[in-house]
Order: structure tokens, then C-alpha cells, then sequence
């Protein structure tokens, strides 16, 4: 026997085992029903004690407690189907439980009493209402107005526990910045905020981020984007089985379309939003279960209505009451050509006929063409009378603002939410205002409920749910990115997703005006293949530009020098090269040189094109533009840029027609932009396609519906954390970029500002001490990269409470 | 006949205690419960640790262990005659010849387990990354939910072997600048367990040390004292008593065990250059060759399920399709030293017994066919035609599903036995013996003392470690 490794930890693997080992629904329930449905079950409750629900089994019996949660062997129902005294024994009569069935009876209470979120023995316990209900508020106490408060108080006047405290200011605008805009709020922000002695100032807080679209939109893109599987790379893309949404996305969450109109288009698409219903196509033969109309059929249940058809999409579901037929009948509103019923994956001979799951609402005509039937269908999920649909999306908002769902978790929309009353009002408040998600976001944050300090959690916080205030959040991997370039001021200049960004429309003197230019203007003879031309420029500079950026291409390559220091090459027309660096500029006489090299097989039309731009400190703008006031030679430099000897007479450049390039226009337009844009709105990381930090911190593969993130760290992200490339790379940028930026502060005052940016809190006397020390006196580079690694690993920063 | 450990039946409650010892309180609680239930009996482990040693884009059997007529080049030579580019050579195993070229790997036959009989589902078009994910995680995508890797599912049931050592370690895969680069991360996860089970991805052997060490720029000085800040500010922290909460203390805890294995002293198995100068010479200077030395290496420190592949590029590598004798002759010699050299290691040092090395692709290749016979595949070789007419054409160019190897050795597997059989003549399909990728995965599982119907309750619905819990362990495989 080879000898491994000791294993030890065993000693805390113990209190994890029950949990893990009894399968509920497949195990204790048929139990339970074998042996004690005829006196405790539906209607009988014999002794006053009855099994429906965790909650009737937990409140026990007219002898006081029957289960006692964790523990198996002391609890009353365990000793009495184990009892040997008949006069005590259960059940009182017929087969006893097997030994077998004990144990797994026994062990399912040590576990904890676990129970499929819910489910009820008595059928139809819980079948939750479709209809929007609106009900009576209670009235407000001590001056709490807002319904969510008036609502949740009374819940809370039920329960033993206080109502949750009160959040600080600096807790508030840092919870909010983040929940409405995925941003931290700067110290600035954060000064002025505390200092404002407004009574209504987090109202106005609310209103501020919400009344900015572009934020808006981009931090809650994440959300959609898990929500309708969306992503700027992934599985499918590669051949054509899938389609973005993303402009279609970016631009309906920037004018706040009304959630109705909204999923009226993602149902019966537009072109730009038919990307979520016709889901991922693969590649050869996929089983009947994952076909793009059943594929349909799953993603406007889970999605819109919080409806689980995925078992449905197979068989008769064991877990809900949707049935095989009803998920083929949702699928073939989608299918343009008839839909054969499969059961698991098998054929059964029947069609299946376009409908919709829920006929009290109104049914599709399946007779209609498949356009039509998708817009019945969006009438009907719309359907002012279909309360699961705002139900559904009211509680994504509450989950994603207090950290749990009102029905959690939030995909199971069949099991019963903890205070329905809530649920309802959210709901038909939403729909009572044009649908307008900013309203019911505005309403939450609004509440002293969300105003309220976090709830502190225990291990098995999310088994026993009990309303006791807000939760804690893990940040997102995209909140978490952009508050690393918040602070440190190092965000992307280049965004992946292919939208249209404010800030990303061509300024004025970013249009398109530079010439295509090269030896001779080819009318007449195209350059010969292999010809090489050296194109140059020369110009004054009194002061050096704040920034320099060009951008390039030759058709077919350059080489690009900078007084003679080599700055770029490509063979890539088609690719223009965006330069943001033109370190080797200098004060005085400047050279630029490219070598333009024509490719191809016999002659063909050459050009180089070039646009560069230079700003300065005044604001004022300098252009490098291509054209015929440069020159050329038919000498080419040696690699260090000079040429040697003389070339001789420089010749003027010929403009060259650019038609024949226009097809790079777009590109060339939008390099343009995204380097000039230094100044623009912050790359945000939703726009960024995943990377592996991001994906370590929790950003899905978009090829299922996420619609819930995990909510803890596991040891590999926190290997990644620890020395991740990605992460040093950043901090490092970003400590070089701090110190630049806040040249002269001083060790305290850098950790202050931290502390607020990070934190939106003061460090504490000993908190400040340790990091001043940490930074050095003045600070250094390396100290402040540890520091920041430090600040944003604590949980503190990597939670949002 | 040895009783069979298959046989060998463990009451559900020894196995939970050995699930506990294996793995870790947080570690359980994630990621979906594991359904118990009486008629899943877990077998008796014969392995405590797994190697793959994965043959990316599509090894074709009749060049590596499955030789078959040999074709030598001759121009306008009749493609139908091409069924082997390679002669076949004796092993160290009466009755098992494999082809020239493995001279090494001929010489550890006799501790292998051949199967020449595994067949794949014909999925229609030939799309590697989805027969790779068929492979990885038992199920063919695409599916409603995220399918867990093979790796997580070792992770999720029996966890580390060494509490410091990361259970799930994946080895030369580059996972971004690739072709179907998407596609691959698709199944190189932990899928719904969550990435606590997820690989630990070392795309880059010689530069694995750099995974578990400070970053780079940072020496071990200045990496403890940001650590040792870390905990001071901690402890400083003025909110520390009002959330001292469990999600708080789950976060810290990973912090920790991540810390934990940054200063451990397993630190060091991650860094192949420690290896004495004679040994990476044999393991050589190749990207397989050294990851199957830092596998090795892994392995003697606690790791539990490691996979070493020779990277999957489209149309590079095992993806013959053109120029495919000169592909594999190549191919060969990066693998047939390192793998022999592997197993030699592992039992020198005695872990060959309980360490289960699987070498493995997603399908076989073949001169003609694309698919199995009568498929509606398309063909997918880059140079046609139905002559030799010059070298790039000399290769096994199409994929075929309908016969293909594994060699196993280890682990409790029988030791130079042979199972399975393919025809001697086109179409090469299994005649005998065929093995699916559940019985394949049953086996792996089985081995490892995981009943192929072990399942966990995902989204309220059981998934199980083999589709449907159909997975049948191919018992003859056993010692």
C-alpha cells in the first residue's frame, strides 16, 4: 500500500454530513406517507399534530414539541416509532417503520428537518395565486410610511425578534451606489453626502442613480445579461447558433423601457432581441429535451415566470404541476415546423399544439403562423391579469436589493413567499406604474426595511428563512472589477460589447479626416506588389501633449517610428492599429516615419492612412493626419529608424482615392473614439467580455439561465485573489496610477482617501496607523499595491452590506 | 479470480464517514446535496487518485495501439488501402502489438489495461468540443444545466486527498486565444456543484510553480508581510463583532485555505524544475512531457484527480486533418516516452497501485470515414481524394466514433491484459466488447469508490455521475 498523505480536519466534518445525506423527497416523503398520512396528513391532524408542512411538523403536537431539529434521537417522533410500548407507540396500528426507514427518518432530522422549499403532503397546499391581488396596507407605524415598511412591520410585530436597526449614512450611500449602479461612491461623493443635512437626501440619492441611464444600464446589464444568457463570447457564437442581444439589451435598460414592452419584445422579437428565444443552436444532433423550441419553452418559463420546465420538457414533472404536454405545447408557439412530443428523448407519435400555461389568461391560436402566435403569446404573459409575471420580476429586484428573495429561491415561483402581502404589493404596484422597474427599485430603497443595518447570518441561514432585514451581498465579479478601476483610475479604454455607448459617438474632431495616401495616385497603374515607400512627417512641439493617440493602417503593412524609435507594425490592413502611446515625442523637432509595404501578387492599389491627435494641458488639440503635405521616399530606414545613407529629395505623398479602403471605415471610426475617449465615462466590466478574474469572482458561462450567483468565495477564487495575474497586474497599474494622480499626498491622507473610496468610511486610529506604516513615508509603489490588495480583499469590501 | 472489490459492499453509512473523511465541512455544503439511497451501494475504492492523460482532438487508434494493416507512403497509392500509416511492433505482452514508434509504452504493456473497443454516439456533425465535453462530464450537450467535469465530480465526493492540494488539477489546456476556446471551458468546470469544485487549470507545466506562489515580482518576505497585514487590519476592523457572520467567516475560511497552500510545504510538487536533471530529461522538454512529470508529482502529494492533456488547437495535434503520418509520427515520440516514464515512476515509488492512469481522447480517426459508417457527418479532412497523391494526404483524416482506445494502468485495473476487439478490415468498428462512455466512466468511478449511480438532488431533480445511473462498471477490467 503506497503511503499518502494524513488526512486530517476530520474533526470538523462531522456537523456536515446529515445535510448532505438524505434525499427528502425521494426518501422521507414516501416514508412519511406510508405511515402516518391516514391520521396527520390534508385534513387529519389526530393530537393536534399534522405533517403538511415543515412548519405544521415544526410546530408539533398537543404534547408539545415533536421534532427537535438536529437531533434525531431526542426527538418525540423518533422515540415513538421506535417505541416498544404500545400504549405510545406510532403508528398505533399497522406495519411498523423497518429499521432502515428509521434511520433514514433519523438522520433527516438530525440533518435539520431539510424540506423541498415548498412543498406541502397535502396536495395543493400551496398552489400560488395567478391572479394580482392588491392588498389592505397596514397602517404606518412610528411615522413609517413607505408600504414596504408599513407591510413589514407588521410582519415584524409578529415576531419575537426587534425591528433591524437603523444603517448610517455611510453604510446607506455605499449599499445604494452599488445595488443601483454597481459603483462605489467616490470620497467625494461621500464627503458631500454626509455633509448634506437634508432630510430628504437619500431620497435624493435614490432619484440621482436612478435618473442617470448610463450607469444604470450598466450595472444592471449584468443582471439581464445572466438573466437571458447573454454575452459578448460563448458557446454557440462560434458558428452562428447564437445571437446577442446586446445593443438591443443596452438600449432598452437605457431608456428604461417598461418591463410589459420589454418582454412583449423578447418574446416576439425585433430583429435585434430574437437572440434570447431561439436560446443556443448546436451543431449536429442534441437530444429532444434541448431542441431550440423546447430550449423556447424552458427560457420564458424560468425567466419571465419563474416556472422550472426543464423536468416538464422531459416527462410529467415530479417536483411542480407542469405536465410534458404543457412544455411542448410552449415550445411549438415557437416552432415553425411541427413539433413531435418527445418523452425522454423518445418519440411518442403526438404533435404538440401551440399553447400556453395558463388558459384562465386566454390561449394562443395554434392555427395562426408562428409570428402571430408569438405575439399572443406576449399579449398573454403581459396579461394584465397574470400577476406571476410582475410576482416573478418584483422578487429578482427584492432578492438582488436584500440579498433574499420574498419566494427564494427566486426560479421556484410555485413555492409560497414568506410574506405574500409584499409579494402582491410589489407586484401590483409595478404593474400600476407602467411597469417602470426604476419605481419599484426606488420603492425598496425608499424603505427604512432596506435602510436598515444587515441581518448577521448563521450556517443555516438559508433553510430556516425568517424576515429579519436585509442580507449581505458577495459583489459581483463586474462590481468588484469596477471598483478596483474606480480607485485606482485604470479602466480599459476599449469595451467588448458590441453597443452604442454614450461617449463612444464621434466627436467633432474625431471624424474621419485624415487622407489615404501613397507614391503616386495609381489611377492610371496600381503599385507594383512588394513595393516599399517610406512616408514622413515632421513637426514643432513647444510643450509635450497630455495625450497622444493615433490610429493607422496600410494596405497591405507598416512599420511606424517615432523619432526614430519603432512604435507599431502590422500586416493586417483590414485591422487598423490603434497607437494611445507616443512616448518618444518630444520638445522641439519631431520625425514621424512609416514604411508603407504594398502586398499581393502583381500590381495592386496601395495607401497608408493615418490619424493621430495630440491634446494639451490648455485643452488645445494638435492633429497628425495623412496627406499630401507629407513626403516620401523610395529608401527605406535601417531598424533604428535612420536612413542611412541620405536618401536624398523627398518627394510630396499623392492622395490616393479611398473608396476602395471604405469597407474599414467603421473600424477606423470607432478606434478613433474608444482612444481618444481618456476622458469619457468609465469602461465598465459588463462591457468587458469575462476574464479570468472575473470568471474566478463568479461570472457564469452564459449557456444557462443564471439567475442567482453563488454567494460565497471558494478556496481557487481565493487562489486567484491571493496571486492571480490578473489581479497583481491590475494593482500594480493601479498603485503607479494613485500615486501619479495624488502626487504630494501624504501617507494618512492617501489612507483616508482609501479608507472613503473603498469603505465610504474613516479608518479607525489603529486602522490608520497600520496602513500609514504599510505605505511608507512618502508612500512607495509597492507598499500602496499591498495595501490596496489588503483593503479589497477584506470581506468588508468584498461584500456589500 | 480474486473476489472482485466490486463486490465488496459498504452499508451507506461507512461510506458517508469515508465522504467525511475526505472532504471538508464547507466543501459539502455546496453545490447541490448528494442524494442517499439504499439501492446505491459505493463500491470499495481501488484507487485513491486519477491521472487522464488526455489525447486531444482525436487519437486514431489504428496509428497508436491498435495497429492494423500497414500502408506504406506510395504515391497514387489507393486511399481505401490506408488503414495504418505505421507498422506494428511487439510489446513486452504476447498478442499486443501497437504501433512504431511507442517503443517505450511497448515496453510498460504488461502493466496495462487495453480496451480497443470504446465507441462514442455518432452526434451527427463532427464537433470536437462536444464530444470532449460528452467525455468530461458523461452528458451530451448541450444540457439545462451546467454538467460538472469528471474532475468536480471527484472533487464533490471524495474531495482532497490532502487538504492543502487542490482535488481537481488540469494540465496544459489553454483556456483563452484558441479556436472553440468557449467551448472548452463549457465542460472544464465544476458546473452546478460550483466552482469550489472546479479545476484548478495549469495550462503551462513549467510555469505551474507560479500558481501557488506570491505573485510574480513579489518575494516570500514581502508576500507574508502583506499577509500579516491582512490579518492585523482584520482584526482592527471596527465592524468585525457586527458581522461576524457566517458568510463573513466562509470568505475568511477560503482566504485561509488559499493562503494555506501558498506557504504549505506541497508548495514545491507544483514546481517541476526541483526534479532531478536525469528525470526531466526523461520526461523531456514537451509540453505533455512535463506535464505529465508535474502529474506525477501532484500526485505523490495528495492530489486526487489530475488530467494532462496534449492541448486541443483546431486542427493541430491529434486533429490530423491533413498531413496526419507526420502529425502523429511527431506526436509519438511527445508522448510515448513521458507516459512509459510516468507509469515507471508511480510504481517505483508504490502509488501505481492505487493511482489510476487513463489514457484517453474523444474518438478515433480513420482514412475514410468521417463518423461511424452510413453517418450523415460531413466529411471534414482538409485534402481529398481517393489516391495518395502526395505526403499531406498520408493520414487518418476523418474522425471516426466507432472504434476507439483507452489504455488504463493502475489503480486496480488487471495488469497487460487486452479487452476488446475492432475488425481487421474497413469499416474498423468494435466487434467485440464494446465499452460506451458511461461503462468507461462507471469503471473510472467504480474504481475510486463512487457508485456510477451516486446523484445529487440539482434544481429538485436527481443527476447522476453516469446518465441516468446506466453506467456499468466493465468488470473484466479489474484485477
Amino acid at each position: 500500500m503506497p503511503r499518502f498523505l494524513p488526512l486530517f480536519l476530520l474533526s470538523c466534518l462531522a456537523a456536515a454530513l446529515p445535510a448532505a445525506a438524505v434525499d427528502f423527497s425521494h426518501e422521507v416523503v414516501p416514508i412519511l406517507k406510508k405511515h402516518c398520512a391516514e391520521c396527520h396528513m390534508g385534513d387529519k391532524k389526530k393530537g393536534g399534530f399534522s405533517m403538511n408542512t415543515r412548519e405544521d411538523l415544526l410546530a408539533g403536537s398537543e404534547n408539545g414539541k415533536v421534532l427537535i431539529e438536529g437531533r434525531g434521537a431526542e426527538s418525540l417522533l423518533i422515540q415513538l416509532i421506535t417505541s416498544v410500548d404500545s400504549d405510545e407507540q406510532m403508528p398505533p396500528k399497522g406495519t411498523r417503520l423497518t429499521a432502515a426507514e428509521v434511520q433514514t427518518l433519523t438522520a433527516w432530522v438530525d440533518a435539520g428537518v431539510p424540506w423541498t422549499a415548498g412543498f406541502a403532503f397535502k396536495k395543493g397546499a400551496y398552489e400560488p395565486p395567478l391572479k394580482p391581488r392588491r392588498p389592505l396596507l397596514p397602517a404606518a407605524s412610528a411615522g413609517r410610511e413607505n408600504p414596504v415598511d408599513r407591510i413589514l412591520d407588521a410582519h415584524l410585530a409578529k415576531l419575537p425578534g426587534p425591528v433591524p436597526a437603523p444603517l448610517s449614512d455611510n453604510a446607506f450611500l455605499r449599499r445604494v451606489y452599488l445595488d443601483l449602479v454597481g459603483l462605489l461612491p467616490s470620497p467625494e461623493q461621500l464627503t458631500a453626502f454626509l455633509a448634506d443635512s437634508a432630510p430628504g437626501k437619500r431620497q435624493q440619492a435614490i432619484a440621482l442613480l436612478l435618473n442617470t441611464p448610463q450607469p444604470y444600464a450598466e450595472h444592471w446589464l449584468t443582471f439581464w445579461n445572466d438573466l437571458l444568457r447573454n454575452d459578448y463570447a460563448g458557446t454557440g457564437y462560434i458558428d452562428g447558433g447564437r445571437k446577442q442581444i446586446s445593443a438591443w439589451l443596452y438600449q432598452a435598460l437605457l431608456e428604461n423601457k417598461p418591463y410589459d414592452q420589454f418582454v412583449r419584445e423578447l418574446v416576439a422579437p425585433t430583429e435585434g432581441s430574437e437572440g434570447f428565444g431561439k436560446g443556443i443552436k448546436w451543431r449536429g444532433q442534441v437530444s429532444a429535451g434541448q431542441l431550440v423550441p423546447v430550449q423556447f419553452a424552458q427560457s420564458m418559463g424560468q425567466t419571465f415566470l419563474g416556472i422550472n420546465l426543464k423536468c416538464a420538457s422531459c416527462h410529467d414533472s415530479f417536483i411542480d404541476r407542469w405536465k410534458l404536454e404543457e412544455a411542448y405545447g410552449l415550445a411549438a408557439v415557437f416552432s415553425d415546423t411541427p413539433l413531435e412530443i418527445h418523452r425522454c428523448d423518445k418519440p411518442t407519435g403526438r404533435q404538440a399544439k401551440a399553447s400556453w400555461l395558463f388558459p384562465e389568461l386566454g390561449q394562443i391560436d395554434a392555427s395562426q403562423p408562428p409570428a402571430e402566435r408569438l405575439k399572443q403569446l406576449a399579449a398573454l404573459m403581459t396579461h394584465p391579469e397574470n400577476g406571476r409575471f410582475t410576482r416573478t420580476i418584483v422578487n429578482r429586484l427584492w432578492h438582488r436589493l436584500m440579498g433574499h428573495g420574498i419566494v427564494h429561491p427566486v426560479d421556484a415561483m410555485q413555492s409560497e413567499p414568506w410574506n405574500s402581502d409584499l409579494l402582491d404589493f410589489l407586484a401590483t404596484d409595478l404593474a400600476d406604474h407602467q411597469y417602470d422597474l426604476k419605481r419599484t427599485l426606488a420603492l425598496i430603497c425608499s424603505s427604512k426595511a432596506y435602510q436598515s443595518v444587515a441581518e448577521v447570518l448563521k450556517e443555516d441561514a438559508d433553510r430556516n428563512y425568517t424576515y429579519a432585514g436585509p442580507r449581505s451581498k458577495r459583489l459581483t465579479a463586474e462590481q468588484f472589477t469596477d471598483a478596483i478601476w474606480q480607485i485606482t483610475g485604470t479602466a480599459p479604454r476599449k469595451f467588448d460589447a458590441p453597443i452604442k455607448r454614450e461617449g463612444s459617438a464621434p466627436r467633432p474632431e474625431q471624424a474621419l479626416a485624415a487622407k489615404w495616401i501613397w507614391s503616386g495616385d495609381q489611377k492610371a497603374k496600381a503599385a507594383e506588389s512588394g513595393e516599399t515607400v517610406s512616408f514622413r512627417t515632421r513637426f514643432h512641439l513647444a510643450a509635450l501633449p497630455q495625450t497622444a493617440s493615433a490610429v493607422l493602417t496600410c494596405d497591405n503593412g507598416f512599420k511606424l517610428w517615432v523619432n526614430q524609435k519603432e512604435i507599431a507594425r502590422s500586416d493586417q490592413w483590414e485591422t487598423p492599429v490603434a497607437v494611445d502611446r507616443l512616448d518618444a515625442l518630444r520638445t522641439g523637432e519631431n520625425e514621424i516615419v512609416i514604411v508603407g509595404t504594398n502586398g499581393g501578387q502583381g500590381p495592386n492599389l496601395a495607401g497608408l492612412w493615418m490619424q493621430g491627435q495630440l491634446r494639451f494641458a490648455d485643452g488645445s488639440l494638435q492633429t497628425l493626419n495623412s496627406g499630401p503635405a507629407w513626403l516620401w521616399n523610395s529608401a527605406v530606414p535601417r531598424s533604428d529608424g535612420l536612413f542611412t545613407p541620405d536618401p536624398g529629395h523627398w518627394k510630396p505623398a499623392v492622395e490616393v482615392n479611398g473608396a476602395a479602403w471604405q469597407g474599414i471605415n467603421d473600424a477606423l471610426q470607432a478606434l478613433l473614439v474608444e482612444n481618444a475617449n481618456g476622458g469619457g465615462p468609465m469602461v465598465r466590466a459588463a462591457l468587458m467580455k469575462s476574464d479570468f478574474l472575473m470568471r474566478a469572482l463568479g461570472r457564469p458561462n452564459r449557456e444557462q439561465i443564471v439567475s442567482m450567483r453563488p454567494n460565497d468565495l471558494t478556496t481557487l477564487e481565493a487562489m486567484d485573489l491571493n496571486n492571480g495575474q490578473i489581479l497583481t497586474t491590475r494593482l500594480e497599474t493601479g498603485a503607479k496610477a494613485i500615486l501619479q494622480k495624488q502626487a504630494g499626498a501624504g501617507s494618512a491622507a492617501l489612507v483616508s482617501w482609501l479608507y472613503a473610496f473603498a469603505y465610504s468610511r474613516a479608518p479607525s486610529p489603529a486602522e490608520l496607523a497600520l496602513a500609514t506604516e504599510a505605505l511608507g513615508s512618502p508612500p512607495n509603489a509597492a507598499g500602496l499595491q499591498d495595501l490596496l490588495w489588503v483593503l479589497l480583499v477584506q470581506p468588508e469590501f468584498q461584500m456589500v452590506r | 479470480m480474486n473476489p472482485l472489490p466490486l463486490d465488496s459492499t459498504q452499508p451507506r453509512r461507512d461510506f458517508l464517514k469515508k465522504l467525511a473523511a475526505a472532504t471538508t465541512a464547507a466543501m459539502m455544503s455546496r453545490g447541490g446535496q448528494l442524494i442517499a439511497s439504499d439501492a446505491v451501494i459505493q463500491p470499495k475504492a481501488t484507487a485513491d487518485a486519477v491521472i487522464i492523460l488526455w489525447m486531444a482532438g482525436g487519437m486514431a487508434a489504428p496509428e497508436t495501439f491498435d495497429p492494423k494493416r500497414y500502408q506504406p507512403y506510395e504515391k497514387g497509392a489507393p486511399m481505401a488501402n490506408v488503414l495504418s500509416t505505421f507498422p506494428a511492433i511487439d510489446t513486452n505482452v504476447d498478442g499486443i502489438k501497437i504501433c512504431q514508434g511507442l517503443e517505450h509504452l511497448a515496453q510498460v504493456m504488461d502493466r496495462a489495461t487495453l480496451i480497443r473497443s470504446c465507441v462514442q454516439p455518432d452526434l451527427g456533425s463532427i464537433l470536437h468540443s462536444r464530444h470532449q465535453y460528452h467525455w468530461h462530464t458523461g452528458y451530451v450537450p448541450p444540457q439545462t444545466v451546467a454538467a460538472p467535469h469528471l474532475g468536480a465530480w471527484m472533487a464533490k465526493v471524495l474531495g482532497p486527498r490532502n487538504p492543502v492540494m487542490p482535488a481537481f488539477i488540469n494540465i496544459g489546456q489553454h483556456l483563452e486565444g484558441h479556436g472553440e476556446s468557449e467551448e472548452l471551458k463549457a465542460f472544464t468546470t465544476g458546473g452546478f456543484f460550483g466552482s469550489e469544485f472546479g479545476p484548478m487549470n495549469l495550462p503551462v507545466p513549467d510555469e505551474a510553480a507560479q500558481s501557488v506562489r506570491p505573485p510574480k515580482g513579489m518575494d516570500a518576505g514581502r508576500f507574508e508581510n502583506r499577509s500579516a497585514l491582512f490579518r492585523k487590519l482584520l482584526d482592527q476592523n471596527p465592524q468585525r463583532d457586527i458581522i461576524s457572520d457566517f458568510q463573513r467567516e466562509s470568505m475568511l475560511r477560503s482566504l485561509e485555505n488559499a493562503h494555506r497552500l501558498l506557504s504549505s510545504k506541497e508548495r514545491a510538487a507544483f514546481d517541476i524544475s526541483l526534479e532531478p536533471k536525469e528525470s526531466q530529461e526523461a520526461y523531456g522538454s514537451g509540453r505533455f512531457g512535463q506535464g505529465c512529470l508535474l502529474a506525477r508529482r501532484l500526485v505523490e502529494n495528495g492530489a486526487r484527480f489530475v488530467e494532462v492533456t496534449t492541448e486541443y488547437i483546431p486542427f493541430v495535434h491529434w486533429d490530423t486533418h491533413a498531413d496526419g503520418h507526420a502529425t502523429v509520427e511527431r506526436l509519438h515520440q511527445e508522448i510515448d516516452r513521458p507516459i512509459a516514464r510516468l507509469i515507471r515512476d508511480l510504481e517505483s515509488r508504490g502509488l501505481l497501485d492505487r493511482t489510476l492512469v487513463v489514457v484517453a481522447s474523444e474518438f478515433s480517426r480513420d482514412a475514410m470515414i468521417e463518423g461511424v459508417p452510413n453517418s450523415t457527418a460531413g466529411d471534414q479532412a482538409t485534402v481529398k481524394g481517393d489516391t495518395l497523391e502526395s505526403p499531406q494526404h498520408y493520414g487518418l483524416h476523418r474522425h471516426f466514433t466507432g472504434g476507439t482506445n483507452v489504455l488504463m494502468f493502475g489503480g486496480g485495473m488487471k495488469r497487460g491484459h487486452l479487452y476488446g476487439a475492432t475488425a481487421e478490415e474497413r469499416p474498423l468498428v468494435a466487434i467485440k466488447d464494446p465499452v460506451s462512455i458511461p461503462d468507461l466512466h462507471a469503471t473510472i468511478f467504480t474504481a475510486m469508490g463512487i457508485s456510477p449511480k451516486t446523484a445529487f438532488d440539482i434544481e429538485g431533480r436527481p443527476f447522476y455521475a453516469t446518465i441516468d445511473g446506466t453506467g456499468r462498471a466493465v468488470r473484466d477490467l479489474f484485477a
